[in-house]
């Protein structure tokens, strides 16, 4: 009878090792229209409104939260924006020394808030359901298909951008994170720097990295990074030129390698995000990108891994 | 445990509430740089309340309701939760719960377990980027915080699934010789005056001490 027993209870646990293997194994290979997604994406459909309510009704608390966690912040970060305000004071009187470096980046930064929205259809979302863990930085905002959204679409904060949109339900849509481990943003330096591939460094959502930049390439600390939006026929970047990435803190010339890498801190505080914006094709022919000829040759240099890895993030 | 109909509601509320609060909830939370992870804590106390395979099923049922609500890679979460579920229900099988303090001590170790399963199940899976050393800090400190989380956590859910539990069957007392010949010798002189009642006999066999914990 107890031997018995002991049997039934490995087969039932083996055979739920073996069920969590065959998921793991079907969610990495079968398409995206399969009956293993389908069934996730209506188990998602009922929950989520559960999770709508529950994080409506659980906002209050959370900002309580987080609200004494940041009271026990604030000293430290006085010194650090204390510092930065020197900082930026000594930067800004290199720029006004430097009219026509000023003139520029007014110019580009114009540049960037025009061309980040022409072409697209904002639909303001706001963030209902999050990722517990590092490993996957995805988000899930309550607008999905029936407002207008789509697969691919960019996702922007206040502050800058945030990340692209993977999966959509009708009535919500997952957005997967620039820190996410599967994203890679095609970035370029502003005024008029280099461009490279923007990847997370899995652990640390305050650090990314900017990669495939040449060696004798000079970047220099607090120079902004935005989208690179490059298009090369048919195939283009999923996030349209121009919106604001975040800010270079570290820059390490590497003496043998043919690469240096570049931090960045992203300007999108992505532990407090709330609302956020998709910019939706709807009424474009297609995705707005802000480079062309010369400018999309050169970041070709990133397209090839950018398109794949924005394709498969 | 004995697992009914009803209870097994019971432990389905539970674990559907757990995976609202975490990804509604404690998800938007940062202490210490890590986010609380409430799931692990909840399915350890099901293991540890319920053994091995309860916690097992429990662990499989919540990864694969998170995954699904996050809309992720799904058998990640149910691989690592139901191990660690097995493994909090294979400890209470075979070892006594001496003390109040083990389950959150437990859980924690749980927790860190788990979270090292997962960083290398992830790895396994293939990471295309740089891995900060400040995952492990991440780990740690939610398995510390899993400890804090699991002094509230294991008695609600103790206290929610406590008409199933063998070991929480309200204190009987246990009847001893001496105490049945002070009953007898009670009962005597209550006859002499008048308004006595029978002493009461058996009991014994279903009268267990309270485990503390368990």
């Amino acid at each position: 009878m107890y031997r018995r027993q002991v049997r039934r209870r490995r087969a039932a646990l083996v055979a739920l090792i073996v069920v969590s293997l065959v998921l793991i194994s079907l969610s990495f290979s079968e398409a995206e229209s399969g009956p293993v997604h389908s069934l996730q994406r209506g188990v998602a459909a009922v929950l989520t409104p559960i999770g709508e309510g529950a994080s409506r009704a659980l906002k209050p608390a959370r900002d309580l939260v987080n609200w004494v966690g940041d009271t026990f912040d604030a000293k430290g970060e006085n010194e650090a924006l204390r510092e930065e305000v020197a900082e930026l004071r000594s930067q800004l009187a290199d720029l006004q020394a430097d009219g026509e470096a000023a003139e520029q980046l007014r110019g580009l930064e114009q540049l960037t808030s025009e061309q980040a929205l022409a072409g697209f259809e904002p639909v303001t979302a706001r963030v209902i359901v999050r990722s517990p863990t590092v490993w996957w930085s995805t988000v899930t905002v309550d607008k999905g298909s029936s407002a207008g959204v789509e697969v691919n679409d960019s996702v922007i904060s206040a502050d800058g951008l945030v990340g692209r949109v993977t999966e959509v339900t009708r009535g919500s849509a997952q957005v997967t994170l620039i820190t996410d481990h599967r994203s890679a943003v095609s970035a370029r330096v502003l005024p008029d720097g280099p461009s490279g591939v923007i990847e997370p460094e899995v652990g640390d959502p305050t650090d990314l990295l900017l990669e495939f930049i040449d060696s004798d390439e000079e970047i220099e600390r607090g120079q902004i990074l935005v989208t690179a939006g490059w298009s090369a026929g048919d195939v283009a970047s999923a996030f349209p030129f121009g919106i604001e990435i975040g800010r270079v803190t570290e820059a390490e010339p590497a003496e043998r390698a043919a690469y240096q890498r570049v931090r960045v801190r992203p300007f999108a505080d992505f532990r407090e995000i709330d609302i956020v914006q998709v910019l939706t094709s709807q009424g474009s022919e297609s995705p707005g990108t802000g480079m062309s000829g010369a400018e999309g040759a050169a970041s070709d240099v990133t397209s090839a891994s950018d398109a794949g890895s924005e394709a498969e993030g | 445990m004995i697992v009914t109909r009803k209870i097994a509601l019971r432990i389905a509320l539970i674990l559907l509430a757990a995976v609202i609060l975490q990804v509604s909830f404690l998800s938007y939370l940062s202490i210490l740089g890590a986010t609380p992870y409430l799931l692990p804590v909840v399915v350890v106390a099901l293991g540890l309340l319920g053994g091995s395979m309860v916690g097992a099923a429990c662990g499989f049922a919540t990864g694969l309701l998170v995954d699904s609500v996050l809309l992720q890679p799904l058998g990640v979460s149910s691989l690592v939760l139901l191990s660690i579920g097995y493994l909090a229900g294979r400890y209470r099988e075979g070892l006594e719960i001496s003390s109040s303090l083990t389950p959150p001590l437990l859980t924690g170790g749980f927790v860190l377990l788990g979270g090292g399963a997962f960083a290398a199940l992830q790895l396994l899976l293939g990471v295309e980027t740089p891995v900060s050393l400040l995952i492990l800090r991440e780990i740690v400190v939610q398995a510390l915080l899993a400890v804090l989380l699991a002094l509230p956590v294991y008695p609600l859910v103790r206290r929610t699934l406590r008409a199933a539990l063998i070991d929480d069957l309200p204190p009987r007392r246990v009847l001893t010789p001496a105490s049945v010949r002070r009953r007898s010798s009670s009962g005597s002189r209550s006859a002499a005056r008048g308004r006595s009642r029978p002493p009461r006999v058996g009991g014994g066999p279903r009268g267990r001490a309270r485990r503390v914990g368990a």
